[in-house]
């Protein structure tokens, strides 16, 4: 009976800060006229206080959804296609028969989907139309079944993955660069050690039978992707890294520890590591520069977005500021019936409240709208970008609003429910926050002020 | 006399200006009886309405005692004088004082429905009084749309929602052409019997205080006893 007797005066308290903020007559008749009118939705400050919030949450919602649906995108691209989810560093030329024992114990581990063996390392790449630097992938046949390389690699022209010792499948940029295309002649220099202070090019010829991309410019413009076999022979230990690539069902989850953990004491039985603790890696740390890099512009842009929410709360603080000085009498009215001190307050609180609520309810409704169909957006006005310069000048080059290169051809969204409730929390909150001021100033106004008004 | 339902002995009242002090009550003893009309009869400038206010609980004064209804106005703290104002007083001003954003009923339902009592009851006990006050058709008005005398009786309705043992009314015809004034004085003359409160009335028209059972005069800071 008690709670009911405490939430009622709290429901009264609601009406009239909602009404006193929003539910104003637009038009008041002349004095004497008699017909009945409601409520009407007048011109109030607090209509410009909750546009204000709803258009400043609205970049909050895109920038968080789409660089969220990025940031995983890219990491995707990265973990299935190069760095994979676990790394065990082999020694190079470790036993193949130790190598094959590991990769039996880690594709029985449970959650492993794959384990498959790769050498990297640096060489020239060079055509008869040019050279550029290359980055050698040595990848073992198998690679060819692993769902998440398959998915994530696009082949441009030719197949996925060479098949015999002499072949060679190309990232996009590198082929372009070197103005190569499937069934030419490429030319790879690597380096080879004679002993400890020597070392000697060594020329091989590779055909390109491939022609791939991932669609991220920055991970796979210098590809040179060559069987496994074929580059323990082409390049040395001093220039190369040799590893197993462990994939599992689920990267993000804290099982690939587990998985870290029994890979590193295998490879101790195995002898093929004196240091276990950095013998297998996760893809956090092998990645670690790259997704800090992600998070931490993530993280600028979202505060630099959040600072326009929190000035739109202040600018609600200022309104209702104004509107209590404007209406010190009626809330002295109010007090001379009874109102308390920190009910008068919790008028304004609720007001400020409920207005930064509406403000943000209408701008996460419109934020993840548009961040939910930002493609199509985009699109549309890509369409008539097109068609303008088609009609105004069709010599110049077209505009792309989104670089192909950059996998940016397609903005992958990741809607959170998480992030939309820190946002809407913590929006409201700060709404809350900035109408205590006017709150506290609309308790202070004592019920005397009537005698001195008349 | 039985118990009086208002006492004040030696109220004094003060008000600074710059250096000057100047004394709007001094000494003042006062009682009354319950569900009688009692007139303040004075200028402007009398300190009528801030005698009212002390005995409202809107201004504190100086010294002296002032029971109302067991309420020693004088030891209260002021974050519980909320609760006297809520439940013992209605005030009726010289200006209506009607929220513009409400409409005539829900002008007298607020200080009931912020008291704590369920919406629907504080809606109804409005409508009586809209009833009472010969207004029941204005319910859905607000208060631009309706006369000053009519105004006025929403004014009085407000100041009986919530079943006040007194009603302070402050020249509450002041503002009124002559037939609304007499229409209000009528029904303020008529609140002792239909609700049972007591009324306090301040004004400087003559004919008004007329309406008093018992009336006094205040003038220099003193009150002068005309009729009891």
């Amino acid at each position: 009976m008690l709670k009911v007797m405490r939430f009622r005066p709290l429901k009264a308290l609601t009406f009239l800060g909602l009404r006193f903020l929003f539910g104003r007559p637009v038009n008041e008749r002349a004095e004497g006229e008699k017909t009945a009118r409601g409520p009407h939705f007048r011109h109030s400050p607090f209509w410009g206080a909750v546009l204000g919030i709803s258009i400043s949450i609205i970049p909050l919602y895109i920038v968080v959804f789409v660089s969220n649906g990025m940031i995983r995108g890219i990491t995707d691209r990265y973990l299935e296609t190069k760095s994979s989810h676990l790394q065990a560093v082999l020694p190079f030329g470790a036993p193949p028969e130790k190598v094959q024992d590991l990769q039996r114990f880690i594709s029985a581990l449970q959650g492993v989907t794959s384990a498959s063996p790769e050498i990297d390392g640096l060489g020239l790449a060079a055509s008869s139309l040019g050279s550029v630097s290359a980055q050698i992938r040595g990848l073992d046949q198998s690679i060819a079944h692993d769902e998440g390389y398959t998915r994530y690699m696009r082949v441009d022209s030719g197949a996925l993955n060479p098949k015999s010792q002499n072949e060679a499948v190309l990232g996009r940029y590198l082929a372009r660069a070197l103005r190569v295309k499937v069934g030419d002649s490429v030319t790879l220099i690597t380096l080879r050690s004679v002993n400890s202070e020597t070392m000697l090019p060594k020329m091989s010829v590779f055909r390109i039978v491939g022609v791939v991309s991932t669609g991220y410019r920055e991970l796979d413009a210098n590809w040179f992707i060559i069987p496994y076999k074929t580059a323990i022979r082409i390049l040395n230990s001093e220039t190369s890294y040799s590893f197993l690539g462990i994939k599992v069902t689920d990267p993000y989850s804290a099982g690939l520890d587990t998985v870290r953990a029994s890979v590193a004491q295998e490879m101790r039985i195995l002898g093929l590591t004196t240091n276990a603790d950095i013998a297998v890696q996760t893809w956090r740390t092998t990645e670690q520069g790259l997704f800090q890099s992600f998070t931490s512009t993530q993280s600028v842009l979202i505060l630099i977005m959040a600072l326009a929410v929190i000035v739109a709360a202040i600018n609600l603080a200022s309104a209702l500021s104004t509107f209590v000085l404007e209406h010190r009498l009626e809330i002295a009215i109010l007090k001379s019936f009874g109102l308390s001190r920190s009910q008068a307050a919790t008028i304004f609180l609720i007001g400020g409240t409920a207005t930064g609520t509406l403000g943000i309810l209408a701008g996460s409704g419109v934020g993840i709208f548009i961040s939910m169909y930002i493609n199509q957006i985009i699109a549309g006005f890509q369409f008539l970008i097109d068609f303008f310069t088609r009609i105004i000048a069709p010599a110049v080059h077209p505009i792309a609003l989104l670089n192909p290169d950059y996998y940016l051809e397609h903005i992958p969204v990741n809607f959170s429910w998480t992030f939309t409730l820190i946002i809407v929390g913590a929006s409201v909150l700060a709404s809350a926050l900035v109408s205590i001021v006017p709150a506290l100033k609309s308790a202070s106004i004592a019920p005397s002020e009537l005698i001195r008004h008349e | 006399m039985s118990d009086p339902i208002i006492s004040c002995k030696s109220l004094t009242k003060t008000f600074r200006s710059g250096a000057e002090k100047l004394k709007i009550l001094e000494s003042v003893d006062f009682q009354l009886e319950k569900g009688s009309i009692c007139t303040v009869l004075g200028p402007s400038g009398s300190g009528k309405s801030t005698f009212l206010a002390i005995l409202g609980s809107l201004e504190r004064f100086d010294s002296g005692v002032v029971r109302v209804c067991g309420y020693d106005l004088g030891t209260m703290p002021e974050k519980s004088l909320h609760v006297f104002r809520k439940d013992i007083v209605g005030f009726v001003f010289q200006f209506h004082f009607l929220l513009n954003d409400f409409t005539a009923l829900e002008n007298i339902a607020l200080p009931r429905y912020a008291a704590g009592i369920p919406r629907a009851e504080a809606w109804d006990s409005a409508r009586k009084l809209l009833n009472l006050v010969g207004l029941s058709d204005r319910a859905a008005h607000y208060p631009s749309q309706l006369s000053g005398g009519e105004r006025q009786r929403v004014a009085i309705a407000r100041a009986l929602v919530n079943k006040p043992s007194i009603v302070l009314a402050d020249e509450p015809t002041g503002n009124l052409d002559a037939a609304s004034a007499k229409e209000v004085a009528k029904l303020i003359s008529e609140l002792p019997t239909a609700t049972g409160t007591t009324v306090v009335l301040v004004t400087h028209d003559a004919e008004l205080a007329a309406l008093g059972s018992t009336s006094y005069s205040l003038k220099g800071g003193a009150l002068e006893c005309l009729r009891s």
